[in-house]
């Protein structure tokens, strides 16, 4: 389940607000607004600054989905 | 270290065979993937593969002549299909593997497009995509006739009879015959196709290897898409054709973890690549140092800048960031091409510096070079494109098509022994770009300074964004299908965005609607409508009822609105920045 913090995270790094997406575990990066290969960077940076985390780039290159990124942030927090 | 010396083959084919006879255990590919061992081909392997799709693919009924298009994931089986399809007497045409938010029905409308202009007559893909490209497949209007999924087939099973077979048709292939099909730009439907001969590449091969010196014990690194003329001609071809390693990796997997490049180069010491400019960018301002840590990039002999305007900045952020991983400044390079001339057409000498000027940018945009002294208010820095290479000619011309003076700005027109014959099934637009002297017009401007090219920007409205060709007509269509959009009334345009080191897109869309809820809704649908596409549409700004300035033509003008909307200063745009700004403020 994609925690509301992680929802905020990316709904302000790409301009959106919290109802104009539908962001659930299977939700693809590139089904949300404005995620494109391009920015998706700027996201990743914003949620590890966010959690105050860090991501090597295989793990980010493993998620296939946004749940798997929670799951990522989880395991680093947790 | 000994440069490359070519035989004398006739087709891609031969030289293939001929290398792997020779030096059977030299690899040819790496197939790179992120966290796994590489795949690795050598030139016996891999040819050897080849063959068997040949003959696997003349049992499926693959004749000569025949245009294959190929639609397939990063696997480490595509290189020897694309070489048997060859091998076959047919043309293999590398198209992209659908964005998932790329909506079915334009990435049919885009397939039914090429099919038509292209004459596509297959398509080779892979099973998880038989549904979205099957219904396109029994349209009609398509001209193709099959779906086909060679990763599946069993390529032992093959016959003696087919084996003969196969050689009668290699036997009849010239080397004027058309080798493969290729993209020139733009986004769905609209692509022009350029068919290349054996000719033209082995020619390119050599004449482009000559203008790189290109030797034995080159090894190539690459994550460029292979339905693109870099990534194709200057990756995978010349390379392949050379005797020369290649290293690919997953474009996919790159934009993610650009580290993997340099990675990849460290361990397989990697001296040649070509970047579009942003990857200067996003490699020096997003890959963390500690990923870096232990690479050594000394080996890179050339990292060629191409397939988009080059960027200084993005040169020297790129130099800061990599020269204490040891790499040499002087190894940067620049190219100028285009698909109709094979690929390369300008090259910046190997070793040598790149070479910049400042110059007056107001005069530039009045079509004069002017160098800037102490009096230039506004500066603008162009980076060389390099000096020809071997068997071209250019000129550069005024709008009427007479030749330009010295220092000052025109189109430029070239020649090469390796152009093109002309857009297969589109005589109008090949009568547009090619005179009867066999000049073809590049639509892009430059001008000619110490016996270097410097490109400095385009005829047409073409967007680049991360060396990906977009036709604003293509943004423009399905943005007008917007209800809160008055019809006809919007426009799109490329934005220098200079953090990213390319263009982004920017749309201005007039609008009756005034509520803010209402403007921030149509730029969400604005955006939502690009990704139908697989367009991101970066900036959006709304305007009122008649504000777009027309052209002479009564269509609202791209260029006079773009300047008007990046003047700034006009109270009646609408932008999501600007209004959270205000709200601030009061």
């Amino acid at each position: 389940m994609i925690t509301d913090r992680l929802k905020k995270v990316i709904c302000e790094t790409l301009d959106l607000r919290l109802d104009d997406v539908e962001i659930q575990d299977e939700t693809v990066a590139n089904q949300v607004p404005g995620w494109d290969s391009l920015n998706h960077v700027n996201v990743i940076t914003a949620i590890e600054k966010d959690y105050n985390v860090r991501f090597k780039s295989i793990e980010i290159l493993k998620c296939q989905n946004i749940g798997d990124l929670q799951n990522l942030v989880n395991s680093k927090v947790g | 270290m000994a440069q490359v010396k070519l035989d004398e083959s006739k087709t891609l084919w031969e030289r293939w065979q001929s290398i792997a006879d020779k030096t059977p255990d030299k690899e040819a590919i790496v197939h790179w993937s992120a966290g796994e061992e590489p795949f690795r081909w050598t030139y016996g392997e891999l040819v050897e593969t080849a063959n068997k799709f040949s003959l696997a693919l003349k049992k499926n009924g693959i004749k000569r002549g025949e245009v294959c298009a190929i639609i397939l994931k990063h696997d480490p089986m595509f290189y020897p299909l694309y070489m048997g399809i060859s091998g076959a007497g047919a043309l293999p045409a590398v198209l992209a593997y659908p964005n998932p938010r790329l909506h079915p029905d334009k990435f049919r409308q885009g397939l039914l497009g090429m099919s038509q202009r292209s004459g596509l007559d297959r398509i080779l893909t892979q099973r998880d995509l038989d549904s979205i490209i099957r219904p396109f497949v029994e349209m009609r209007e398509s001209t193709v006739d099959e779906l086909m999924f060679p990763l599946e087939w069993d390529l032992e099973d093959i016959s003696e009879s087919t084996t003969r077979d196969l050689q009668v048709v290699r036997n009849k292939v010239l080397n004027t015959d058309a080798m493969l099909l290729q993209h020139s730009s733009g986004t769905t439907g609209l692509q022009k196709p350029v068919v290349l001969s054996h000719k033209a590449i082995l020619d390119h091969v050599s004449q482009y290897g000559e203008a790189l010196k290109i030797d034995e014990e080159d090894i190539v690194v690459s994550w460029l898409p292979l339905y693109h003329d870099m990534g194709l001609i200057g990756a995978f071809q010349i390379p392949l054709a050379s005797g020369v390693k290649s290293i690919h990796i997953d474009t996919f997997e790159w934009i993610l973890a650009p580290v993997l490049m340099f990675e990849s180069a460290h361990k397989e010491r990697a001296t040649l690549c070509w970047l579009p400019n942003f990857a200067y960018n996003l490699c020096a301002d997003k890959i963390p140092d500690d990923e870096m840590n232990g690479y050594d990039l000394s080996s890179f002999r050339m990292v060629i800048n191409a397939s988009e305007p080059i960027r200084s900045e993005s040169h020297k952020r790129f130099i800061d960031k990599f020269l204490p991983y040891n790499f040499n400044p002087h190894a940067l390079s620049t190219l100028y091409g285009m698909a109709e001339v094979t690929l390369a057409f300008s090259q910046n000498p190997p070793g040598q510096k790149v070479n910049e000027i400042t110059v007056d940018r107001q005069k530039l945009a009045q079509g004069i070079v002017k160098l800037a002294d102490e009096n230039t208010e506004v500066k603008r820095v162009c980076v060389s494109s390099g000096i020809l290479i071997p068997d071209t000619e250019m000129k550069i011309v005024k709008d009427d098509r007479s030749e330009a003076n010295e220092f000052e700005v025109g189109e430029i027109v070239v020649k090469s022994i390796c152009l093109f014959d002309g857009y297969r099934n589109y005589p109008e637009k090949t009568a547009e770009c090619m005179d009867e002297e066999g000049w073809y017009y590049s639509g892009d401007y430059g001008f000619v300074y110490d016996g270097e090219l410097y490109v400095i920007g385009r005829k047409k409205d073409i967007i680049i964004v991360a060396g990906k060709n977009i036709y604003p007509e293509d943004v423009e269509v399905v943005l007008n299908e917007l209800d809160q959009i008055i019809p006809g009334r919007v426009i799109a345009f490329g934005e220098e965005d200079e953090e990213l080191g390319t263009e982004q897109i920017g749309v201005v869309a007039e609008t009756k609607l005034t509520e803010y809820e209402d403007l921030r809704k149509l730029r969400l649908n604005i955006i939502r409508a690009g990704m139908t596409i697989d367009v991101n549409i970066g900036k959006v700004y709304l305007v009122p009822p008649r504000w777009l300035i027309k052209s002479s033509s009564g269509k609202p003008s791209r260029k006079a609105n773009k300047e008007r909307i990046l003047a700034g200063n006009d109270e009646a745009i609408w932008t999501e920045e600007k209004f959270r700004q205000t709200s601030v403020e009061r």
